[in-house]
């Protein structure tokens, strides 16, 4: 196990100094070798925090709106009157039936429907999002966390989105690719004035700091 | 998309401006691309048809294709009841269809023309639904040359150009004789060139920039090709030798060397032998219970064809392999029956991987793979493959040219080093779960000045290198057994390919995410700074007014 330490010792040292310079002796030096080696003025800070309590990077992050929860509540609202109904059908066929353990049947709508419930806070609270300097960061997830970092000059298009249920509680989700091609990196939740925002600061940012592939 | 919005706000230059790389402006088709781009090709060159033989060789393959459909599902029962009248009505059948296929072949070659100017590649099609595809130069990955077995006895050549961006991102300009071939390939590379060096942080003036020195050899410049007489001795040496001649060489493969790498290659006899020994026990076993009969063979027929397949795929992915550097990259010539010429440019490849299996130890060969932007390559024998198997010295060789610098004092031997080593010889970063036994002697990342390299592979080893200018996005994978173990996946993101760095050290994993990071944001802008437009396409368009222009004023 790792010692966690609020601020981490970095041990990453990018000078060609400690190379193996093909080492034909068989002598392997250093590159990422262990704690021991004296703390590189040029290496930079570690961004996201990791507190063993809280969750990965969320320490800097931004949260989004807490209006995405009463959003998210009333977007899943059919799925949540669907699973209510399932769960009714299952007691009822079981009082009709007298078979008692059909009833066991709305257990898994009940417990979907149970952490739909009480987690969307949660999960909306865990959300996060951070404009640097130089890249965008956007966070997600409790138990599963991903944290994606997306440098301006390598975004190739931003997309923003707003839903019906979004739009009345004045929501957009911003969705940002890059030319990885697969995977986008979507941000819900955002004001709209705030989705305005990171649209036009990744455009800008975009266009001062392009590179190439 | 926000990204057009600065483009659509100048129209006066739109193909001189490199904005992004968006794969989805990539190949512009439908109307839009003439909208969009006043200065499209064809307005100052010369729309050209392709060779009139197309529809004979386009059309056959359509037949051939139909009749294989309707053969393999019926041929036991056509088998069974066979008369002469059938078979001429048959044979009248497949003449009525072969002129059918033939005449509309030809329509849609009359309606298929292309052109090459300096603003890029353009292609037009259909005669019902036109469609319009567009290369901007700017845009051009790369261009081949392919010439598939009939096409080559005729002399015929395809010419793919290549754009950036994911999925069918190319155009086919299908088939114009070899020789034609060769100029044309030579001329869209000459004006992607232009793009590349000679635009100097500003967009030409118009369409009429100056013409790369090999755009003599465009045939939209000068359209006949060169003096007749020596046609025929040009069409036998490219027959022969297929225009790879000039220009250092790199590697050149000999055949007993292909050969013996594939009878040491494990993994390929390995699997060659299961299938081949599964079609035998299968047919046995089936002669076995109900006795022979010709439907057991037709259910297996798909299966006894992909195992030569795949052979002869993998035999011919390096046959007469010759790769030579010129100024426009690395030039490759490849095939058998179906000879291909590929040209990588250095300045686009996004990652290299290594390979060597067990048996290859011995000799010392790798193979290299690298992944470019817009090649897209399922199979191991396209242009993704730039050495299919090379000694040290190749390998040298052809690292040198593509790769840029790893940063350490001796690259090659940086390289050999890390192959031959053993993985817990190697210092750098691995896991720190113990009970992840075999990842923590096999896999191991190490962090160079110029790259970054992960180790992994039990009997075939593998390399992974991703230079660190190119990285695209960063993803750092947190789960709930990972915090017990006290472990983070990272996930290094290029243009085409994830590399997962999986269970390393938590502390580790966040100083190298923030390391990698600024370098993602910062080194390739720094580079590039010299031929990039940025002043140009920032400070050219202040007065726009568009909404992300005046907001990145402001900030």
């Amino acid at each position: 196990m790792v010692p966690m330490s609020g601020t981490p010792d970095p041990v990453v040292r990018p000078e060609p100094g400690a190379l193996p310079s093909g080492a034909p002796s068989g002598t392997p030096s250093g590159i990422l070798s262990g704690a021991e080696m004296p703390r590189d003025p040029s290496m930079p800070e570690p961004v996201l925090s990791d507190d063993p309590e809280g969750l990965l990077g969320a320490g800097a992050l931004r949260p989004v709106s807490p209006r995405l929860i009463p959003a998210r509540y009333v977007g899943g609202l059919i799925g949540s009157v669907i699973w209510v109904l399932l769960i009714i059908g299952a007691i009822v066929s079981a009082s009709l039936s007298g078979m008692w353990w059909i009833a066991a049947l709305g257990l898994i709508p009940l417990l979907i429907l149970l952490q739909a419930l009480l987690l969307t806070p949660r999960r909306v609270r865990a959300i996060g999002y951070l404009d640097a300097e130089e890249d965008l960061t956007i966070a997600s997830g409790i138990m599963f966390r991903a944290v994606h970092t997306i440098p301006y000059g390598r975004v190739q298009s931003v997309k923003i989105d707003e839903g019906p249920v979004d739009r009345r509680y004045g929501l957009a989700k911003l969705t940002v690719s890059t030319a990885n091609g697969a995977s986008t990196v979507v941000l819900p939740g955002l004001e709209k004035a705030e989705a305005e925002r990171l649209r036009a600061l990744l455009t800008a940012r975009g266009i001062e700091n392009m590179a190439a592939l | 998309m926000s990204r057009d919005d600065p483009r659509a706000a100048r129209p006066e230059d739109p193909v001189g401006t490199p904005v992004g790389d968006d794969p989805e402006a990539v190949v512009e088709r439908g109307a839009s691309a003439a909208g969009d781009t006043p200065v499209e090709p064809g307005a100052t060159a010369e729309r050209r048809r392709t060779h009139p033989i197309t529809p004979l060789v386009t059309g056959w393959k359509i037949v051939v294709g139909i009749i294989a459909v309707l053969t393999a599902q019926n041929i036991a029962r056509l088998a069974d009841d066979f008369t002469l009248q059938r078979a001429l009505i048959g044979l009248g059948i497949v003449a009525a269809a072969v002129v059918v296929a033939i005449g509309l072949s030809a329509v849609s070659w009359w309606y298929t023309t292309y052109a090459v100017d300096d603003a890029g590649v353009s292609l037009h099609s259909g005669m019902i639904s036109r469609s319009r595809e567009f290369a901007p130069r700017a845009r051009i990955e790369s261009v081949s040359v392919e010439r598939p077995l009939l096409a080559r006895l005729l002399g015929l050549a395809k010419v793919r150009v290549e754009v950036a961006g994911g999925g069918e991102s190319y155009l086919d300009i299908e088939y114009i004789r070899s020789a034609d071939a060769e100029q044309l390939r030579r001329g869209i590379l000459g004006v992607a060139a232009l793009a590349g060096t000679g635009t100097e942080g500003g967009a030409p003036a118009g369409g009429d920039a100056g013409l790369p020195p090999s755009a003599e050899g465009l045939p939209a410049a000068d359209a006949p090709a060169p003096a007749d007489g020596d046609a025929i001795g040009h069409r036998l040496d490219d027959l022969l030798h297929d225009g790879v001649t000039d220009g250092e060489l790199i590697a050149r493969i000999p055949t007993g060397r292909l050969v013996h790498s594939l009878l040491r290659d494990m993994g390929f006899l390995l699997g060659v032998v299961m299938s081949v020994l599964g079609v035998v026990v299968a047919i046995s076993l089936a002669i076995w219970q109900e006795g022979f009969s010709f439907a057991v063979i037709i259910a297996l027929l798909p299966t006894a064809i992909a195992i030569p397949k795949y052979v002869f795929g993998r035999i011919e992915s390096g046959w007469g392999f010759v790769s030579r550097i010129s100024e426009r990259g690395l030039r490759m010539r490849r095939g058998l029956a179906n000879t291909r010429t590929d040209n990588i440019a250095a300045g686009r490849i996004q990652r290299f991987e290594l390979r060597r299996p067990l048996l290859w130890r011995g000799p010392g060969w790798t193979a290299a793979g690298v992944t470019v932007a817009g090649i897209e390559d399922s199979d191991e024998d396209g242009a993704a493959s730039v050495l299919p198997v090379g000694t040290a010295e190749e390998l040298r060789a052809t690292l040198g040219h593509l790769a840029a610098p790893l940063g350490t004092a001796d690259d090659a031997a940086t390289i050999e080093r890390m192959l031959t080593a053993p993985a817990r010889d190697i210092d750098g970063l691995r896991t720190s779960v113990r009970a992840f036994w075999i990842d923590r002697r096999t896999r191991v990342s190490v962090l160079l000045p110029g790259a970054l390299v992960q180790r992994s592979g039990i009997l075939t080893r593998r390399l992974e290198i991703i230079p660190r200018e190119r990285i695209q996005e960063l993803t750092v994978q947190d789960g709930p057994l990972a915090r017990r173990l006290g472990v983070l996946d990272l996930e290094v993101t290029v243009a085409g390919e994830t590399m997962t760095l999986g269970e390393l050290p938590r502390r580790d994993v966040l100083a190298l995410h923030a390391l990698l990071a600024r370098d993602a944001a910062t080194l390739r802008r720094y580079r590039d700074r010299e031929h990039w437009p940025r002043p140009a396409l920032v400070a050219g368009a202040p007065e726009a007014g568009t909404a992300p222009t005046s907001a990145g004023g402001a900030l």
